[in-house]
């Protein structure tokens, strides 16, 4: 091809050049895992460590810097911002993987009844698919959020409850495509109804593009959570989020609290990286390209 | 084409119909129903019985559903009773400032992806490419409300080089020029970073793949220059996905990003929509997910046709 003659410097900035090939190495799989164990440490096990309560008030010490005594500065009200980075990791997994669970076997099961089912099912859950996605998501939750002023607990159903359209669609083409496959023919000859064909032979097909993404579902999980509460209408007093700690540092922005607006930025950034890095890393081994 | 374009035009109208028929069901949902969604009145809880009455909200769903219908033809989207405008009226004042600002970020956003995937499809393999690829991927990660944050925090507040927030509206006050464009500059460059990464990759992707079809190496082999080769075949080509994703964000030309004109305040139909779900201000809420929701669907539509018009294949698919 031509543009082969258009030679260019290989290894130019080298350690940058490095960085940036371990970035988009082909297997990407064990960076995303060893962030992800990361995050899932900071959320579950680091609280434990980390004894200073996150929801003490210490008006005295307001809006320190990073210091020996409070490793992460402190907010407004003087909490300790690392034990509320801490417990904020908390209340965002324990919402947004449980959502990212249910809205997963949601579409699963939607993207199998509508490509198993007769045809005017399929047509009827396809159409309404249809206009479900003409919604953004993040807007369908603004919407519900207002209505019911959510808690922890409705905010995993809401946020399960709405996530699952793309990868219903997803579902339902790949079981079209594999439907009327010869081994899936010569099953439903000797007798087998259409859920045993969806549990043993489609559902077994389809894993691996199931658990990409799965993957990426868990990200998109916890970057609708963090921007819901960013909004105000996500995670509630007096719990915090990601989201929520990061407004807040962005309310006082004049005073350039910086100890208030990257840490919070960062874990959601490395989360959304985590997930994307894995579910790519899993594609690359299971021998699709992107 | 023309059966294409009909083809489509009749599937559209029906992914509108039931999603107006699903929005009305949502506006069934918020406490006190379609009373203050379309009809809206400024009604205390307490007299929403004697509104519903008065309105004829007591009739059968269906008869609801048809009137809904009804007042959607004669562009009657409800009565905010907070902001104490009709919400039509309201939209189109936020209007003018969202469309401003979402214009100038796609066209930016566009010609900057067109270049970034350019030179990612020719590279393919090497040091640019995997550059732009690198880049890619770690700012498709990253959050709008945390991009927003760091611009402004390096930008207008370390620095103090831009304002931070806020803008004078443009339909009520005339601000000078150059007031206006300096509060753009951080919002456009927030959602510019945003869909240059994403839309940046599909595009170099699409050159790459168009780079390796028979086509170019027949046309290579005649002794075609590269540059003509590039430029006269292969941009076109790969121009149909580009051309999907630029219609998925057409309606955010009209409604614009929620969070980026949160961090922003700046007020456009999705700080509206933000201002209006926090003080549950329903028909405001229930028209802007109207509009956007057929938004995105005349987006696809157009997408489909302008494909259609570039790719004759894309027609009978």
């Amino acid at each position: 091809m031509s543009t082969t003659t258009l030679s260019a410097p290989r290894g130019a900035a080298a350690p940058a050049g490095k960085f940036i090939a371990w970035l988009t190495a082909k297997d990407t799989l064990a960076t995303g895992v060893i962030m992800g164990l990361a995050i899932l440490f900071i959320g579950f096990a680091a609280p434990f460590l980390y004894p200073p309560d996150p929801y003490a008030i210490h008006p005295a010490a307001a809006l320190q810097s990073p210091s020996w005594a409070y490793p992460l500065g402190t907010d407004e009200l003087g909490r300790d911002e690392l034990a509320l980075l801490l417990s904020g990791g908390f209340y965002t997994l324990v919402i947004a993987l449980p959502a990212a669970i249910l809205a997963f076997f949601i579409g699963v099961a939607y993207g199998l009844a509508s490509g198993l089912g007769p045809s005017w099912l399929d047509k009827t859950l396809m159409r309404l698919l249809d206009a479900i996605l003409a919604l953004p998501s993040l807007i369908i939750l603004l919407f519900f959020a207002s209505i019911f002023t959510p808690n922890n607990t409705t905010l995993i159903l809401l946020l399960g409850f709405i996530s699952w359209p793309a990868l219903a669609r997803l579902v339902r083409n790949e079981t079209m495509a594999q439907k009327n496959r010869d081994f899936v023919l010569a099953t439903e000859q000797l007798g087998a109804s259409q859920i045993y064909i969806a549990h043993v032979h489609l559902l077994r097909v389809m894993a691996p593009i199931l658990v990409v993404n799965g993957t990426f579902m868990v990200g998109d999980s916890i970057l609708s959570l963090s921007a819901l509460s960013f909004l105000g209408l996500g995670v509630q007093p007096p719990y915090e989020s990601w989201g929520s700690l990061l407004e807040q540092g962005l309310d006082l922005i004049a005073l350039n609290p910086w100890w208030l607006i990257l840490p919070p930025g960062l874990l959601v950034f490395g989360s959304l990286l985590s997930a994307s890095l894995t579910g790519q890393g899993l594609l690359a081994r299971f021998g699709g390209t992107r | 084409m023309i059966r294409m374009v009909a083809g489509r035009i009749a599937s559209s109208s029906l992914s509108i119909v039931i999603l107006v028929t699903l929005v009305f069901f949502m506006a069934h949902l918020t406490p006190g129903g379609p009373a203050y969604s379309i009809l809206g009145q400024k009604a205390t809880a307490a007299s929403v019985q004697e509104v519903n009455a008065r309105l004829g909200l007591n009739v059968p769903i269906w008869q609801q559903y048809f009137i809904w219908w009804w007042h959607l033809f004669q562009g009657k989207l409800g009565y905010s009773y907070l902001l104490s405008r009709p919400v039509g009226q309201l939209l189109w004042t936020y209007e003018v400032n969202t469309m401003v600002f979402y214009t100038v970020s796609i066209v930016l956003s566009t010609a900057l992806s067109i270049l970034f995937g350019l030179i990612q499809g020719v590279y393919f393999g090497r040091w640019p490419a995997k550059l732009i690829g690198g880049l890619q991927l770690a700012f498709y990660a990253l959050p709008a409300f945390f991009v927003a944050a760091m611009l402004v925090l390096w930008f207008s507040v370390n620095m103090h080089l831009l304002p931070a927030s806020g803008i004078v509206n443009l339909r009520e006050v005339h601000p000078g020029i150059a007031t206006y464009a300096a509060h753009l500059v951080l919002p456009v460059i927030t959602v510019t970073i945003l869909t240059v990464s994403a839309l940046s990759r599909y595009f170099g992707e699409a050159v790459h793949e168009e780079l390796g079809k028979d086509y170019v190496r027949t046309a290579a082999a005649k002794g075609i220059t590269f540059q003509k080769i590039l430029f006269g075949h292969v941009i076109r080509n790969a121009l149909r996905p580009l051309v999907t994703i630029l219609g998925l964000s057409f309606p955010y030309i009209f409604t614009g990003g929620v969070i980026v004109e949160s961090v922003f305040n700046y007020p456009g139909l999705g700080w509206l929509m933000w201002r209006s779900s926090l003080s549950q201000d329903y028909p405001i809420v229930i028209a802007i997910v109207l509009l956007i929701g057929v938004l995105t669907v005349v987006g696809n539509l157009l997408a489909d046709l302008v494909n259609g018009l570039l790719d004759p294949r894309a027609r009978f698919e």
